[in-house]
Protein backbone atom coordinates (compact mmCIF):
# COMPACT_ATOMS: atom_id res chain seq x y z
CA UNK A 1 0.00 0.00 0.00
CA UNK A 2 2.37 2.75 -1.43
CA UNK A 3 0.16 5.48 -2.62
CA UNK A 4 2.40 8.62 -3.59
CA UNK A 5 -0.48 10.14 -5.34
CA UNK A 6 -1.40 12.81 -2.90
CA UNK A 7 1.94 13.91 -1.31
CA UNK A 8 5.13 12.77 -3.12
CA UNK A 9 8.64 12.89 -0.35
CA UNK A 10 9.42 12.27 2.70
CA UNK A 11 8.82 15.99 4.20
CA UNK A 12 5.09 15.89 3.12
CA UNK A 13 4.74 12.36 4.97
CA UNK A 14 5.98 13.97 8.22
CA UNK A 15 4.03 16.68 7.49
CA UNK A 16 0.71 14.78 7.28
CA UNK A 17 2.08 12.52 10.35
CA UNK A 18 2.41 16.13 12.46
CA UNK A 19 -1.05 16.90 11.29
CA UNK A 20 -2.84 13.68 12.13
CA UNK A 21 -0.93 13.73 15.56
CA UNK A 22 -2.03 17.17 16.14
CA UNK A 23 -5.73 16.83 15.80
CA UNK A 24 -6.04 13.74 17.32
CA UNK A 25 -4.71 14.82 20.41
CA UNK A 26 -6.94 17.80 19.80
CA UNK A 27 -10.05 16.16 19.76
CA UNK A 28 -8.98 12.69 21.63
CA UNK A 29 -6.51 12.94 24.06
CA UNK A 30 -6.91 16.29 25.45
CA UNK A 31 -10.41 15.49 26.58
CA UNK A 32 -9.53 12.17 27.73
CA UNK A 33 -7.07 14.03 30.23
CA UNK A 34 -9.27 16.73 31.37
CA UNK A 35 -11.70 14.23 32.02
CA UNK A 36 -9.30 12.38 33.93
CA UNK A 37 -8.35 15.61 35.51
CA UNK A 38 -11.65 16.21 36.57
CA UNK A 39 -12.14 13.04 38.54
CA UNK A 40 -9.45 13.86 40.66
CA UNK A 41 -10.58 17.68 41.46
CA UNK A 42 -10.18 17.92 45.41
CA UNK A 43 -14.03 18.90 45.94
CA UNK A 44 -12.77 21.38 49.00
CA UNK A 45 -11.05 23.73 46.77
CA UNK A 46 -13.11 23.02 43.26
CA UNK A 47 -12.02 23.69 39.91
CA UNK A 48 -12.99 27.05 38.48
CA UNK A 49 -12.18 29.30 35.72
CA UNK A 50 -9.92 30.65 34.61
CA UNK A 51 -7.45 27.67 36.14
CA UNK A 52 -6.27 25.26 32.75
CA UNK A 53 -5.54 22.89 35.32
CA UNK A 54 -6.67 21.85 39.05
CA UNK A 55 -5.04 23.35 41.76
CA UNK A 56 -5.23 20.85 44.43
CA UNK A 57 -5.92 17.26 43.15
CA UNK A 58 -7.01 14.66 45.55
CA UNK A 59 -8.64 11.09 45.53
CA UNK A 60 -11.74 12.28 47.35
CA UNK A 61 -14.29 11.52 44.60
CA UNK A 62 -12.98 8.02 43.86
CA UNK A 63 -13.33 7.43 46.98
CA UNK A 64 -17.00 8.49 46.92
CA UNK A 65 -17.42 4.90 45.03
CA UNK A 66 -16.95 3.55 48.22
CA UNK A 67 -19.12 5.83 50.53
CA UNK A 68 -21.87 6.79 48.13
CA UNK A 69 -24.35 3.56 47.34
CA UNK A 70 -25.57 5.03 44.70
CA UNK A 71 -22.05 4.60 42.63
CA UNK A 72 -21.13 1.85 44.15
CA UNK A 73 -24.30 -0.02 43.38
CA UNK A 74 -24.78 1.23 39.94
CA UNK A 75 -21.56 -0.43 39.13
CA UNK A 76 -22.53 -3.51 40.56
CA UNK A 77 -25.50 -3.54 38.62
CA UNK A 78 -23.64 -3.07 35.28
CA UNK A 79 -21.26 -5.56 35.95
CA UNK A 80 -23.94 -8.06 36.81
CA UNK A 81 -26.11 -7.54 33.91
CA UNK A 82 -23.60 -7.27 31.31
CA UNK A 83 -22.02 -10.89 31.32
CA UNK A 84 -25.51 -12.30 32.04
CA UNK A 85 -26.74 -10.56 28.64
CA UNK A 86 -23.87 -11.68 27.15
CA UNK A 87 -24.04 -15.57 27.81
CA UNK A 88 -27.78 -14.93 26.64
CA UNK A 89 -27.06 -13.60 23.37
CA UNK A 90 -24.14 -16.18 22.95
CA UNK A 91 -26.37 -18.97 23.71
CA UNK A 92 -29.25 -17.29 20.98
CA UNK A 93 -26.83 -16.42 18.98
CA UNK A 94 -24.67 -20.08 18.29
CA UNK A 95 -27.60 -22.24 16.07
CA UNK A 96 -29.31 -19.19 14.34
CA UNK A 97 -25.31 -18.05 13.39
CA UNK A 98 -25.29 -21.49 12.07
CA UNK A 99 -27.90 -21.24 10.12
CA UNK A 100 -26.74 -18.42 8.98
CA UNK A 101 -23.48 -18.88 8.07
CA UNK A 102 -23.63 -22.23 6.51
CA UNK A 103 -26.90 -23.19 5.35
CA UNK A 104 -28.26 -22.36 2.44
CA UNK A 105 -31.66 -20.78 3.65
CA UNK A 106 -34.88 -19.43 1.97
CA UNK A 107 -35.84 -16.09 2.44
CA UNK A 108 -32.44 -15.40 3.72
CA UNK A 109 -32.55 -11.59 2.62
CA UNK A 110 -35.42 -10.96 4.69
CA UNK A 111 -34.20 -12.86 7.30
CA UNK A 112 -31.26 -10.35 7.32
CA UNK A 113 -32.82 -7.54 7.20
CA UNK A 114 -34.50 -9.37 10.51
CA UNK A 115 -31.41 -9.23 12.51
CA UNK A 116 -30.39 -6.05 10.99
CA UNK A 117 -33.71 -4.05 12.12
CA UNK A 118 -32.65 -3.27 15.61
CA UNK A 119 -29.74 -1.85 14.91
CA UNK A 120 -30.69 0.39 12.79
CA UNK A 121 -34.08 1.19 14.50
CA UNK A 122 -33.54 4.05 16.78
CA UNK A 123 -33.42 2.89 20.04
CA UNK A 124 -36.14 5.50 21.75
CA UNK A 125 -38.56 3.50 19.08
CA UNK A 126 -37.76 0.09 20.44
CA UNK A 127 -37.82 1.18 23.84
CA UNK A 128 -41.37 2.77 23.55
CA UNK A 129 -42.62 -0.31 22.39
CA UNK A 130 -40.82 -2.78 25.14
CA UNK A 131 -41.57 -0.41 27.73
CA UNK A 132 -45.44 -0.50 27.17
CA UNK A 133 -44.98 -4.21 26.64
CA UNK A 134 -43.36 -4.90 29.50
CA UNK A 135 -44.95 -3.18 31.72
CA UNK A 136 -48.13 -5.51 31.11
CA UNK A 137 -45.99 -8.16 31.42
CA UNK A 138 -45.02 -6.89 35.02
CA UNK A 139 -41.13 -6.94 33.97
CA UNK A 140 -40.84 -3.08 33.96
CA UNK A 141 -38.34 -1.76 36.64
CA UNK A 142 -36.52 -5.25 37.35
CA UNK A 143 -33.23 -6.61 36.23
CA UNK A 144 -34.85 -9.53 33.88
CA UNK A 145 -36.70 -6.34 32.13
CA UNK A 146 -33.63 -4.52 31.76
CA UNK A 147 -31.51 -7.97 30.29
CA UNK A 148 -34.17 -8.66 27.90
CA UNK A 149 -34.31 -5.40 26.24
CA UNK A 150 -30.58 -5.56 26.47
CA UNK A 151 -30.36 -8.52 24.23
CA UNK A 152 -32.94 -7.18 21.45
CA UNK A 153 -30.17 -4.21 20.40
CA UNK A 154 -27.18 -6.39 21.23
CA UNK A 155 -27.95 -9.91 19.56
CA UNK A 156 -28.10 -8.39 16.40
CA UNK A 157 -23.97 -8.08 16.17
CA UNK A 158 -23.45 -11.64 18.36
CA UNK A 159 -25.29 -13.09 15.23
CA UNK A 160 -23.42 -11.35 12.70
CA UNK A 161 -20.15 -11.63 13.94
CA UNK A 162 -21.13 -15.08 14.69
CA UNK A 163 -22.15 -16.14 10.90
CA UNK A 164 -19.29 -14.49 9.72
CA UNK A 165 -17.09 -16.76 11.50
CA UNK A 166 -18.87 -19.87 10.49
CA UNK A 167 -18.80 -18.52 7.31
CA UNK A 168 -15.46 -18.58 6.97
CA UNK A 169 -14.76 -22.20 8.39
CA UNK A 170 -13.47 -24.67 5.65
CA UNK A 171 -15.92 -27.21 4.44
CA UNK A 172 -12.98 -29.26 4.56
CA UNK A 173 -12.54 -29.75 7.79
CA UNK A 174 -16.74 -30.42 8.57
CA UNK A 175 -16.44 -33.42 5.76
CA UNK A 176 -13.29 -34.67 7.09
CA UNK A 177 -14.43 -35.01 10.92
CA UNK A 178 -18.07 -36.67 8.92
CA UNK A 179 -15.67 -39.43 6.90
CA UNK A 180 -13.61 -39.80 9.79
CA UNK A 181 -17.47 -40.90 11.65
CA UNK A 182 -18.36 -37.90 14.12
CA UNK A 183 -22.44 -37.16 14.45
CA UNK A 184 -23.41 -33.20 14.62
CA UNK A 185 -23.21 -33.24 18.39
CA UNK A 186 -19.44 -34.57 18.89
CA UNK A 187 -19.11 -32.38 15.13
CA UNK A 188 -20.66 -29.42 16.97
CA UNK A 189 -18.43 -29.74 20.19
CA UNK A 190 -14.83 -30.65 18.90
CA UNK A 191 -14.96 -29.26 15.97
CA UNK A 192 -17.16 -26.50 14.97
CA UNK A 193 -17.03 -24.58 18.20
CA UNK A 194 -13.63 -24.45 18.90
CA UNK A 195 -13.02 -22.89 15.28
CA UNK A 196 -15.62 -20.23 15.35
CA UNK A 197 -13.71 -19.53 19.23
CA UNK A 198 -12.17 -16.46 17.96
CA UNK A 199 -15.56 -15.13 16.41
CA UNK A 200 -17.42 -16.30 20.15
CA UNK A 201 -15.21 -14.23 21.61
CA UNK A 202 -14.92 -10.90 19.33
CA UNK A 203 -19.06 -11.12 19.79
CA UNK A 204 -18.87 -11.70 23.25
CA UNK A 205 -16.39 -8.63 23.82
CA UNK A 206 -18.80 -6.06 21.81
CA UNK A 207 -22.03 -7.67 23.66
CA UNK A 208 -20.61 -7.03 26.91
CA UNK A 209 -18.87 -3.66 26.08
CA UNK A 210 -22.93 -3.06 24.58
CA UNK A 211 -24.13 -4.08 27.65
CA UNK A 212 -22.11 -1.94 29.43
CA UNK A 213 -22.90 1.54 27.31
CA UNK A 214 -26.50 0.54 26.45
CA UNK A 215 -28.87 3.66 27.73
CA UNK A 216 -32.15 4.39 26.20
CA UNK A 217 -33.58 1.28 26.94
CA UNK A 218 -32.43 0.68 29.81
CA UNK A 219 -33.29 4.17 31.14
CA UNK A 220 -37.09 3.93 29.42
CA UNK A 221 -37.66 0.13 30.93
CA UNK A 222 -35.40 -0.13 33.90
CA UNK A 223 -36.33 3.45 35.53
CA UNK A 224 -35.96 4.09 38.88
CA UNK A 225 -34.98 1.20 40.22
CA UNK A 226 -32.75 -0.52 37.74
CA UNK A 227 -29.69 2.02 37.73
CA UNK A 228 -26.55 0.99 35.62
CA UNK A 229 -23.57 3.68 35.35
CA UNK A 230 -24.61 5.10 31.98
CA UNK A 231 -28.04 5.87 34.00
CA UNK A 232 -26.00 7.43 36.76
CA UNK A 233 -24.09 9.28 34.49
CA UNK A 234 -27.29 11.00 32.60
CA UNK A 235 -28.36 12.03 36.18
CA UNK A 236 -25.00 13.74 37.22
CA UNK A 237 -24.81 15.31 33.72
CA UNK A 238 -28.36 16.95 33.21
CA UNK A 239 -30.80 15.46 35.80
CA UNK A 240 -30.60 17.09 38.71
CA UNK A 241 -27.51 19.95 39.24
CA UNK A 242 -24.60 18.87 36.76
CA UNK A 243 -21.82 16.88 39.28
CA UNK A 244 -18.94 16.83 36.94
CA UNK A 245 -16.60 15.54 39.41
CA UNK A 246 -18.56 12.34 39.88
CA UNK A 247 -19.80 12.44 36.22
CA UNK A 248 -16.19 12.06 36.00
CA UNK A 249 -15.35 9.13 37.88
CA UNK A 250 -18.66 7.51 36.21
CA UNK A 251 -17.09 8.04 33.43
CA UNK A 252 -13.45 6.83 33.65
CA UNK A 253 -15.53 3.13 35.04
CA UNK A 254 -17.13 3.44 31.83
CA UNK A 255 -14.35 4.09 29.64
CA UNK A 256 -11.27 2.08 30.95
CA UNK A 257 -12.70 -1.20 30.40
CA UNK A 258 -13.88 -0.66 27.01
CA UNK A 259 -10.63 0.92 25.93
CA UNK A 260 -8.56 -1.62 27.21
CA UNK A 261 -10.84 -4.35 25.51
CA UNK A 262 -11.00 -2.21 22.49
CA UNK A 263 -6.92 -2.59 22.61
CA UNK A 264 -7.16 -5.96 23.11
CA UNK A 265 -9.22 -6.43 19.97
CA UNK A 266 -7.42 -4.52 17.85
CA UNK A 267 -4.78 -6.68 18.45
CA UNK A 268 -6.21 -10.20 18.65
CA UNK A 269 -9.39 -9.98 16.36
CA UNK A 270 -9.76 -10.00 12.60
CA UNK A 271 -10.69 -6.87 10.81
CA UNK A 272 -13.94 -8.99 9.44
CA UNK A 273 -15.27 -9.23 12.97
CA UNK A 274 -15.10 -6.26 13.54
CA UNK A 275 -17.14 -5.17 9.88
CA UNK A 276 -19.50 -7.70 10.81
CA UNK A 277 -20.36 -5.84 13.71
CA UNK A 278 -20.07 -2.61 12.80
CA UNK A 279 -22.81 -3.34 9.87
CA UNK A 280 -22.03 -2.84 7.12
CA UNK A 281 -25.77 -2.24 5.68
CA UNK B 1 -51.35 -33.78 -16.24
CA UNK B 2 -54.09 -35.25 -14.04
CA UNK B 3 -52.98 -38.89 -14.47
CA UNK B 4 -49.26 -37.77 -13.95
CA UNK B 5 -50.05 -36.68 -10.11
CA UNK B 6 -52.61 -39.67 -9.64
CA UNK B 7 -49.29 -42.45 -11.05
CA UNK B 8 -46.97 -41.04 -8.44
CA UNK B 9 -49.01 -40.79 -5.25
CA UNK B 10 -46.07 -41.65 -3.47
CA UNK B 11 -43.80 -38.65 -1.96
CA UNK B 12 -39.94 -39.08 -3.58
CA UNK B 13 -37.08 -39.49 -1.06
CA UNK B 14 -35.88 -36.10 -2.20
CA UNK B 15 -39.11 -34.56 -0.70
CA UNK B 16 -38.44 -35.88 2.31
CA UNK B 17 -35.02 -34.94 2.93
CA UNK B 18 -35.77 -31.45 1.70
CA UNK B 19 -38.95 -31.45 4.34
CA UNK B 20 -35.69 -32.56 6.46
CA UNK B 21 -33.52 -30.09 6.27
CA UNK B 22 -36.04 -27.19 5.96
CA UNK B 23 -36.86 -28.39 9.22
CA UNK B 24 -33.25 -28.00 10.47
CA UNK B 25 -33.05 -24.75 9.36
CA UNK B 26 -36.21 -23.86 11.63
CA UNK B 27 -35.22 -25.17 14.62
CA UNK B 28 -31.35 -23.31 14.42
CA UNK B 29 -32.89 -20.09 13.61
CA UNK B 30 -35.89 -20.84 16.01
CA UNK B 31 -33.98 -18.97 19.21
CA UNK B 32 -32.17 -15.70 17.54
CA UNK B 33 -35.04 -15.20 15.35
CA UNK B 34 -38.16 -16.17 17.51
CA UNK B 35 -36.50 -13.78 20.20
CA UNK B 36 -36.46 -11.00 17.68
CA UNK B 37 -39.84 -11.44 16.54
CA UNK B 38 -41.05 -11.52 20.24
CA UNK B 39 -39.10 -8.48 21.74
CA UNK B 40 -38.77 -6.42 18.45
CA UNK B 41 -41.46 -7.17 15.71
CA UNK B 42 -44.42 -7.79 18.70
CA UNK B 43 -44.15 -4.59 20.11
CA UNK B 44 -43.00 -2.38 16.63
CA UNK B 45 -46.60 -3.81 15.97
CA UNK B 46 -48.08 -2.29 18.96
CA UNK B 47 -46.27 0.91 18.36
CA UNK B 48 -47.97 0.93 15.08
CA UNK B 49 -51.26 0.31 16.23
CA UNK B 50 -51.45 2.25 18.89
CA UNK B 51 -50.47 4.98 17.00
CA UNK B 52 -53.87 4.86 15.38
CA UNK B 53 -55.35 4.49 18.73
CA UNK B 54 -55.77 0.69 18.94
CA UNK B 55 -54.27 -1.35 21.65
CA UNK B 56 -54.76 1.99 23.92
CA UNK B 57 -53.59 1.63 27.79
CA UNK B 58 -55.84 3.54 30.27
CA UNK B 59 -58.21 4.44 27.69
CA UNK B 60 -60.94 2.97 25.42
CA UNK B 61 -59.41 1.45 22.57
CA UNK B 62 -61.08 2.71 18.99
CA UNK B 63 -59.33 3.39 15.18
CA UNK B 64 -58.59 6.51 15.40
CA UNK B 65 -56.08 8.91 13.16
CA UNK B 66 -56.77 11.76 15.96
CA UNK B 67 -53.18 11.20 17.53
CA UNK B 68 -51.63 12.14 14.12
CA UNK B 69 -53.83 15.25 13.71
CA UNK B 70 -52.23 16.12 17.46
CA UNK B 71 -48.89 15.57 15.88
CA UNK B 72 -49.51 17.92 13.43
CA UNK B 73 -51.50 20.27 15.15
CA UNK B 74 -49.07 21.03 17.50
CA UNK B 75 -45.93 22.97 16.99
CA UNK B 76 -43.89 21.81 19.50
CA UNK B 77 -44.31 17.81 17.74
CA UNK B 78 -43.95 19.47 14.74
CA UNK B 79 -40.79 21.34 15.85
CA UNK B 80 -39.20 18.45 17.08
CA UNK B 81 -39.18 16.63 13.65
CA UNK B 82 -37.62 19.46 11.93
CA UNK B 83 -35.83 19.57 14.90
CA UNK B 84 -34.42 16.80 14.26
CA UNK B 85 -34.50 16.63 11.04
CA UNK B 86 -31.92 19.63 10.79
CA UNK B 87 -29.66 18.35 13.02
CA UNK B 88 -29.25 14.93 11.68
CA UNK B 89 -28.48 16.34 8.19
CA UNK B 90 -25.94 18.52 9.57
CA UNK B 91 -24.18 15.97 11.50
CA UNK B 92 -24.37 13.87 8.47
CA UNK B 93 -22.97 16.27 5.90
CA UNK B 94 -19.95 17.58 8.16
CA UNK B 95 -18.74 14.38 9.09
CA UNK B 96 -19.06 12.80 5.65
CA UNK B 97 -16.91 15.73 4.64
CA UNK B 98 -14.69 15.17 7.49
CA UNK B 99 -14.31 11.33 7.01
CA UNK B 100 -13.84 11.79 3.11
CA UNK B 101 -10.93 13.64 3.64
CA UNK B 102 -9.29 11.33 6.65
CA UNK B 103 -10.00 8.28 4.86
CA UNK B 104 -8.09 9.01 1.95
CA UNK B 105 -5.10 10.71 3.48
CA UNK B 106 -5.42 7.39 5.83
CA UNK B 107 -4.61 5.25 1.95
CA UNK B 108 -1.27 7.49 2.43
CA UNK B 109 2.22 5.47 4.42
CA UNK B 110 3.48 8.35 6.87
CA UNK B 111 4.97 7.60 9.76
CA UNK B 112 2.85 6.54 13.01
CA UNK B 113 0.09 5.97 10.71
CA UNK B 114 -0.93 2.45 12.67
CA UNK B 115 -1.15 4.45 15.59
CA UNK B 116 -3.48 6.50 14.19
CA UNK B 117 -5.58 3.96 12.60
CA UNK B 118 -6.07 2.58 16.15
CA UNK B 119 -6.73 6.25 17.73
CA UNK B 120 -9.28 7.30 15.66
CA UNK B 121 -11.21 4.17 16.52
CA UNK B 122 -11.61 4.95 19.93
CA UNK B 123 -14.74 7.07 19.79
CA UNK B 124 -16.69 3.73 18.24
CA UNK B 125 -16.30 2.38 21.68
CA UNK B 126 -17.19 5.68 23.69
CA UNK B 127 -20.64 5.55 25.13
CA UNK B 128 -22.48 8.88 23.45
CA UNK B 129 -22.73 10.08 27.83
CA UNK B 130 -19.04 10.10 27.95
CA UNK B 131 -18.85 11.62 24.54
CA UNK B 132 -21.06 14.02 25.86
CA UNK B 133 -19.27 15.14 28.68
CA UNK B 134 -15.74 14.51 27.15
CA UNK B 135 -16.60 17.18 24.60
CA UNK B 136 -18.43 19.04 27.23
CA UNK B 137 -15.79 19.67 29.10
CA UNK B 138 -14.34 21.49 26.29
CA UNK B 139 -16.65 23.47 24.78
CA UNK B 140 -18.93 24.33 27.50
CA UNK B 141 -18.67 27.89 28.54
CA UNK B 142 -16.66 26.92 31.56
CA UNK B 143 -14.19 24.47 29.71
CA UNK B 144 -10.58 24.49 28.49
CA UNK B 145 -11.22 26.48 25.21
CA UNK B 146 -12.80 29.47 27.47
CA UNK B 147 -10.49 29.15 29.90
CA UNK B 148 -7.54 29.10 27.57
CA UNK B 149 -9.27 32.08 25.27
CA UNK B 150 -9.88 34.06 28.41
CA UNK B 151 -6.05 35.58 29.25
CA UNK B 152 -6.78 37.14 25.51
CA UNK B 153 -9.87 38.96 25.84
CA UNK B 154 -11.65 36.51 23.82
CA UNK B 155 -15.44 36.08 24.53
CA UNK B 156 -16.12 31.90 23.68
CA UNK B 157 -19.63 31.67 22.28
CA UNK B 158 -22.22 29.57 24.12
CA UNK B 159 -22.14 26.45 22.42
CA UNK B 160 -24.08 24.21 24.29
CA UNK B 161 -27.70 23.97 25.25
CA UNK B 162 -27.83 26.84 22.54
CA UNK B 163 -31.16 27.17 20.25
CA UNK B 164 -29.02 25.55 16.87
CA UNK B 165 -28.17 23.06 18.33
CA UNK B 166 -24.82 23.54 17.75
CA UNK B 167 -23.16 21.20 20.82
CA UNK B 168 -25.27 18.68 20.02
CA UNK B 169 -23.98 18.87 16.07
CA UNK B 170 -20.50 18.90 17.41
CA UNK B 171 -20.74 15.76 20.03
CA UNK B 172 -22.46 13.90 17.59
CA UNK B 173 -20.30 14.65 14.53
CA UNK B 174 -17.21 13.61 17.12
CA UNK B 175 -19.15 10.20 17.65
CA UNK B 176 -19.98 9.27 14.10
CA UNK B 177 -16.50 10.42 12.13
CA UNK B 178 -15.08 7.18 13.16
CA UNK B 179 -17.80 5.13 12.28
CA UNK B 180 -17.64 6.76 8.51
CA UNK B 181 -13.96 6.56 8.10
CA UNK B 182 -14.27 2.91 9.01
CA UNK B 183 -16.66 2.25 6.52
CA UNK B 184 -15.07 4.76 3.90
CA UNK B 185 -11.71 3.69 4.17
CA UNK B 186 -12.13 0.00 3.77
CA UNK B 187 -14.08 0.96 0.30
CA UNK B 188 -11.03 3.18 -0.20
CA UNK B 189 -8.47 0.66 0.30
CA UNK B 190 -9.86 -1.81 -2.36
CA UNK B 191 -9.88 0.86 -5.17
CA UNK B 192 -7.00 -0.54 -7.37
CA UNK B 193 -3.64 1.12 -7.30
CA UNK B 194 -3.88 1.33 -10.43
CA UNK B 195 -6.29 3.51 -11.46
CA UNK B 196 -4.87 6.16 -9.03
CA UNK B 197 -1.57 5.99 -10.77
CA UNK B 198 -2.68 6.12 -14.10
CA UNK B 199 -4.83 9.00 -13.46
CA UNK B 200 -1.83 11.06 -11.79
CA UNK B 201 0.91 9.77 -15.08
CA UNK B 202 -1.75 11.30 -17.34
CA UNK B 203 -1.05 14.67 -15.56
CA UNK B 204 -4.45 14.63 -12.67
CA UNK B 205 -4.01 16.43 -9.92
CA UNK B 206 -4.42 14.81 -6.31
CA UNK B 207 -7.32 17.05 -5.58
CA UNK B 208 -8.87 15.66 -9.43
CA UNK B 209 -8.07 12.39 -8.44
CA UNK B 210 -9.67 12.30 -5.21
CA UNK B 211 -13.21 14.37 -6.68
CA UNK B 212 -12.98 12.40 -10.27
CA UNK B 213 -11.98 8.90 -8.71
CA UNK B 214 -11.73 8.25 -5.64
CA UNK B 215 -15.13 9.98 -4.50
CA UNK B 216 -17.08 8.29 -7.12
CA UNK B 217 -15.51 4.90 -6.68
CA UNK B 218 -16.11 5.22 -3.27
CA UNK B 219 -20.09 6.02 -3.63
CA UNK B 220 -21.39 2.67 -2.53
CA UNK B 221 -19.61 3.23 0.48
CA UNK B 222 -20.69 7.34 0.77
CA UNK B 223 -24.38 5.95 0.85
CA UNK B 224 -24.08 3.45 2.89
CA UNK B 225 -22.53 5.48 5.61
CA UNK B 226 -24.29 8.67 5.32
CA UNK B 227 -27.97 6.65 6.20
CA UNK B 228 -26.20 4.86 8.84
CA UNK B 229 -25.01 7.90 10.46
CA UNK B 230 -28.26 9.73 9.24
CA UNK B 231 -31.03 7.13 10.29
CA UNK B 232 -29.10 7.11 14.09
CA UNK B 233 -28.78 10.44 14.82
CA UNK B 234 -32.34 11.22 13.94
CA UNK B 235 -33.47 9.40 16.64
CA UNK B 236 -30.75 10.07 18.86
CA UNK B 237 -31.72 10.56 22.62
CA UNK B 238 -28.80 10.55 25.18
CA UNK B 239 -26.86 13.60 23.73
CA UNK B 240 -30.13 15.67 22.79
CA UNK B 241 -31.54 15.55 25.83
CA UNK B 242 -28.47 16.62 27.85
CA UNK B 243 -27.15 18.93 25.17
CA UNK B 244 -30.31 20.25 23.90
CA UNK B 245 -32.22 23.79 24.56
CA UNK B 246 -35.42 23.78 26.03
CA UNK B 247 -36.84 24.46 22.78
CA UNK B 248 -36.98 22.95 20.03
CA UNK B 249 -36.63 19.90 21.42
CA UNK B 250 -35.13 16.38 19.91
CA UNK B 251 -37.54 14.03 18.49
CA UNK B 252 -36.73 11.15 20.73
CA UNK B 253 -36.78 13.35 23.76
CA UNK B 254 -40.33 14.67 22.96
CA UNK B 255 -41.17 10.76 23.06
CA UNK B 256 -39.11 9.84 26.27
CA UNK B 257 -41.49 13.02 27.97
CA UNK B 258 -44.36 11.56 26.71
CA UNK B 259 -44.03 7.91 27.90
CA UNK B 260 -41.97 8.85 31.29
CA UNK B 261 -43.68 12.49 32.76
CA UNK B 262 -47.31 12.04 31.25
CA UNK B 263 -47.25 7.62 30.57
CA UNK B 264 -49.06 9.16 27.27
CA UNK B 265 -47.98 6.24 25.31
CA UNK B 266 -50.16 6.86 22.45
CA UNK B 267 -49.08 9.79 21.19
CA UNK B 268 -45.27 8.68 21.75
CA UNK B 269 -46.24 5.96 19.67
CA UNK B 270 -47.35 7.89 16.89
CA UNK B 271 -44.53 10.02 16.59
CA UNK B 272 -42.74 6.57 17.14
CA UNK B 273 -44.08 5.33 13.78
CA UNK B 274 -43.52 8.86 12.02
CA UNK B 275 -39.46 7.84 12.77
CA UNK B 276 -39.59 4.49 11.78
CA UNK B 277 -41.26 5.16 8.94
CA UNK B 278 -38.74 7.90 7.60
CA UNK B 279 -35.82 5.26 8.30
CA UNK B 280 -37.90 2.53 6.48
CA UNK B 281 -38.26 4.99 2.85
CA UNK B 282 -34.40 6.09 3.60
CA UNK B 283 -33.66 2.32 3.60
CA UNK B 284 -35.55 1.48 0.54
CA UNK B 285 -34.33 4.44 -1.42
CA UNK B 286 -30.95 2.99 -0.63
CA UNK B 287 -31.64 -0.71 -1.65
CA UNK B 288 -32.98 0.85 -4.69
CA UNK B 289 -30.10 2.91 -4.99
CA UNK B 290 -27.60 0.28 -4.64
CA UNK B 291 -29.20 -2.06 -7.00
CA UNK B 292 -28.94 1.05 -9.64
CA UNK B 293 -25.41 1.33 -8.56
CA UNK B 294 -24.54 -2.52 -8.85
CA UNK B 295 -26.48 -3.13 -12.38
CA UNK B 296 -23.81 0.21 -13.64
CA UNK B 297 -20.98 -1.86 -12.46
CA UNK B 298 -21.79 -4.70 -14.36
Amino acid sequence: MNRTWAMGGTPGRWLLAVGFFGVASLVLIIPLIVGVLWSLVNPDVGWFPPAIVPSSLSLANWRAMLSVPEIGQAFVMSFLIAPIVTLLCAALALPTGYALGRRQLRARRTIELLVLAPIILPGIVLATGLGSMFIRLGLSHTVTGVVLVQTVVLLPFMIRIVAATFEGVPQDLIDAARNLGASPWPLARDVLIPLVRPGLFAGGLFTFIGSLEEFVLTFIVGMPYVQTLPVLLWAYLGGRSSIFTYAAVVTMVLLVPTIVLMFVAERTLKQEYLAAGFGKV
Amino acid sequence: MAQFAAAIPQVTRAQVRRRREWLIDLVLLAPGLGYLLVFMCVPLVQVALRGFGLLAIGEPSQFTLGLYREVLANKIDRDSIIFSLYFALGTTVISLILSLVISALLQIKFPGRYIISVLYKIPLVVPSLVAAFLVLTIIDQGGIISRALLPYGVEWPELVHDRYGLGIILVLVWHNVPIMTVILSAVMSGIPHDVTAAARNLGASPWQVFRNITVPLSLPGISAASLLVFIGVFGAFSIPSLLGAAYPKAIAVVMSNEVLDRANWGLASALGTIVTALSAILLYVYYRLIRHQEAALR
